[in-house]
């Protein structure tokens, strides 16, 4: 059921909003509210179109310029954005999540500006007294074939005065489409990024803002006894100290308010704070033996494998931070966030406030992955403004935004199957022990972990436990969330099973996937890419979730070890933006990399040692293999994206490793973990 | 504190902050130069790339006081209508994801081709081993910086 409304805004504006409940079919925890856009035609003819969700990187303000662009027959440079603040009630769900921006964004975008245009078309048909289907929209104009075009400036306030439920809308046929799935438009703030113009959270303060750093928990779970703060205070350009409780000031500790980052940030190493509680003598170590264990009795089996996988951190490149100003009578945020409504709702219930009276304005963020759901650094940033009584932004330096993460859990995974004469699976048993996301109580709940975890897609008969174990410390949403432990350990273990029986790593998986089903396609394509894999060892592994279907083929020289090229094909559905589209795939061949390689967290004396990309040693330019990304062809609805790539890539990328080294038994591949 | 002049993007420039002050954040805070990112300010991550004299130095781990008398260039200076021939590589061949990293990879690449006018994989690795990217744009990086030696050249 859509919604539609079209009406005149201020100063002769046609607005047009849509809402569209319950398109992505998504178990996402996020909420079920429809997301609702609004796309409007100024007085000078110019297309404004609103995107309700906020852009980490995943392009959902590229995908909203080119479905707007497609139907108002316009090109994509002529769409100008505007970022949503953060205010569920008047655009639903706006959280970047669950790989959800295009399944839930698309159908509401396209049918506003149709609508939109298809308003301009009565319009002008009726200013002619010719039928609407004589007439085309082209170029930002209504042409027909015997009047003088109309360019859409002119007919703005005719439109708006119709009513919409008169007017029939009708989308643009896909063979029509000049844009979608053809554009070779770039990415909607390119030039921004290029000059330095773009603005994300850490360079949204409004000028005469003050700084804050905040001393953080030297250990888990740490809360502060005391903090002496003359040194601090005595530090030029330090104007304030202020304790942070947990959990309504988010994570806690002692923030140091300054007039600047580098007094802030001195005034800081002044501060003598004492801690008490949490857990001091913690270590990762201990906690996957203890997972280990929770793991129930293994079944009868011919081949079993356990996997160790670590707790990894988001490391977005822009660490979090956050802005608030905070009055008598309201609150305004900026922050770049995954959920500018959530941003609101938590800020009115810290300070007491409807959410009327909360302002919050959605930078770009500098990449997310996960971490950006949560809101730990706005709660501080109120906290600081409510204390200084002017603009606050809370900036967090990468040695805290490593060490105080929502991390992904550790997990321990023990596969097991019977095989055939031939060798080929028949029965399988995958059992899990992990934790719990403590930033969502949704999933302190096996069958809902088993849900986010398990996609296993071949026809091998079998069972999927979840033993939950109590989380050691804060867990939380990182791209691909339990999928990308889950699948990981199915694809590697598939991948070991097929090399025991001898078998060929795209035939064993052609043969236990259906005909003519998505994945076998895409894992077809992928296959054709890849070629023969000659002298270099192979890895294999097939995804299927989001409503979207990804094959990954690894190839890595047995030599140098090193991963040399990735064949990625998917089927998403429709490609709104195919360059964006690619862009996600090899973003997630990076992650897979980086962590098969060798990035963990791991925890000593209740700390996280890792404290930089030094020592969380993401992939580097020279680690990048060459990439090829092939979208398949697609009769499918619009699926989910951002997420799709990473447990796959991550599974081939090891395996590749393993044919003809040492198995594969965690990540990362080699490794000790933990 | 103290008063320090600093030469950037063709104009002095006058801070007053203690000498030991990151560039980086006079850059930023003080001159209000947000192009110039912050990421881990241990000269870890490449996100503050800016050029010092014509190479590509980390601002994050320089102090203001070692920054007297040079010429230092941000992403502001390059050219603020985005036509210096990395940018037009970077946009043609829609390089940037989240895009935060990009000034600083973007630094880096012009350091590259002002020294190798035309760059093999090696020196591009090398010139770009330390800009970390976490979207995983290290595939279009190294095209467009080749792009960008072509559109330096005048090849179309």
């Amino acid at each position: 059921m859509i919604t539609r409304r079209a009406f005149l805004g201020t100063a002769g504006v046609l607005v047009v909003s849509v809402s569209v409940p319950g398109t992505s079919g998504a178990t996402s925890a996020a909420g079920a509210l429809a997301p609702t856009v609004f796309v409007r035609v100024d007085r000078r003819g110019r297309v404004v179109a609103t995107v309700p969700k906020p852009d980490a990187g995943q392009g959902v303000r590229t995908m909203a310029a080119v479905l707007v662009a497609e139907e108002l027959a316009v090109e994509v440079a002529d769409v100008a954005l505007e970022q949503a603040p953060g205010d569920t009630a008047t655009y639903g769900s706006q959280a970047v999540a669950n790989s959800s921006s295009s399944r839930q964004l698309a159908e509401p975008l396209r049918t506003a500006a149709a609508t939109a245009r298809c308003l301009l078309v009565a319009a002008a048909a009726a200013r002619w007294g010719v039928p609407p289907e004589e007439c085309v929209a082209r170029a930002g104009r209504v042409e027909h074939p015997r009047r003088k075009a109309l360019p859409y400036r002119v007919l703005v306030s005719e439109a708006a005065a119709l009513d919409p439920a008169t007017v029939p809308v009708t989308l643009t046929p896909p063979e029509r489409w000049r844009l979608i799935g053809r554009t070779r438009a770039g990415r909607a703030d390119a030039r921004d990024i290029v000059t330095g113009r773009a603005r994300y959270g850490i360079d949204a303060p409004p000028s005469g803002s003050l700084v804050a750093v905040v001393a953080r928990p030297p250990w888990l779970g740490a809360l502060v006894s005391s903090a002496a703060d003359a040194a601090a205070l005595a530090v030029p350009g330090v104007v304030a100290v202020v304790r942070l409780d947990p959990p309504a000031a988010g994570q806690g500790g002692v923030a140091v308010i300054a007039s600047s980052t580098a007094a802030a940030l001195r005034g800081r190493d002044a501060l003598r704070v004492g801690w008490t509680g949490g857990t001091p003598a913690a270590d990762s170590r201990e906690w996957l033996a203890g997972l280990e264990s929770a793991l129930p009795a293994a079944p009868a089996a011919d081949v079993r494998r356990v996997y160790r996988l670590p707790l990894l951190a988001h490391a977005p490149m822009e660490p979090m931070n956050a802005t608030a100003h905070v009055t008598a009578t309201g609150a305004e945020v900026w922050a770049p966030t995954q959920d500018p409504g959530r941003v609101r709702t938590q800020v009115a219930r810290q300070l007491g406030l409807p959410e009327s009276a909360v302002r919050v304005t959605a930078t770009l963020a500098g990449g997310a992955f996960g971490r950006r759901i949560e809101t730990d650094p706005v709660l501080e940033a109120v906290a600081c403004a409510r204390a200084a009584g002017r603009p606050v932004t809370v900036r967090w330096t990468r040695d805290d935004d490593t060490r105080h993460d929502s991390y992904r859990p550790m997990s321990v995974h023990r596969l097991s199957a019977t095989l055939d004469a031939d060798g080929l699976p028949v029965g399988r048993s995958h059992q899990v022990a992990t934790w719990p996301l403590t930033v969502n109580p949704a999933f302190d709940n096996p069958a809902i972990v088993r849900l986010s975890g398990n996609h296993f897609p071949y026809a091998v008969p079998g069972d999927v436990s979840v033993t939950l174990r109590p989380a050691p410390l804060r867990t939380g949403f990182w791209r691909a969330v339990y999928a990308g432990q889950f699948g990981y350990a199915e694809e590697c273990f598939l991948g070991e099973v097929a090399r025991r029986g001898g078998h060929d790593q795209v035939d064993v998986r052609r043969r236990l996937l259906p005909e003519d089903s998505r994945l076998r396609r895409v894992l077809d394509v992928a296959a054709e890419r890849a070629g023969r894999a000659g002298s270099s060892s192979r890895g294999v592994a097939c995804h299927l979730d989001y409503g979207s279907a990804i094959a990954v083929i690894a190839d890595a020289d047995p030599g140098t070890r090193r991963v040399v090229r990735v064949h990625a094909a998917v089927d998403v559905g429709v490609a709104v933006h195919p360059s964006g589209v690619v862009a996600q795939v090899e973003g997630g061949v990076l992650d897979a990399l980086s962590t098969v390689l060798g990035a963990q967290i791991t925890v000593r004396d209740g700390a996280v040692v890792q404290s930089s990309f030094r020592d969380y040693p993401w992939a580097r330019i020279g680690d990048c293999p060459d990439i090829d990304v092939r979208l398949v062809p697609s009769t499918a609805p619009i699926g989910g994206l951002g997420e799709l790539a990473y447990p796959p890539a991550a599974a081939a990328i090891a395996s590749a490793l393993a044919e003809g080294g040492d198995p594969v038994t965690g990540m990362p591949y080699g490794a000790p973990v933990g | 504190m103290g008063r320090y002049r600093l030469h950037v993007n063709g104009r002095q420039r006058v801070v007053d902050v203690p000498g030991d002050t990151p560039l980086l954040w006079a850059l930023r805070d003080e001159l209000g130069l947000t192009g110039t990112k912050y990421g881990c300010g241990v000269g870890a991550c490449g996100a503050c790339v800016s050029l010092v004299d014509g190479a590509a130095e980390r601002p994050c781990v320089r102090t203001v006081e070692e920054s007297e008398r040079t010429r230092i260039t941000t992403i502001e200076g390059l050219s603020p209508r985005g036509d210096h021939a990395v940018q037009r590589a970077w946009v043609e061949l829609d390089v940037a994801q989240c895009g935060y990293c990009q000034p600083g990879q973007i630094m880096s690449a012009v350091a590259l081709l002002a020294e190798h006018p035309d760059p093999d994989d090696a020196q591009i690795e090398e010139a770009l081993r330390d800009n970390v990217c976490r979207c995983g744009t290290y595939p279009r990086i190294r095209a467009a910086v080749r792009r960008a030696a072509e559109l330096a050249r005048g090849e179309r």
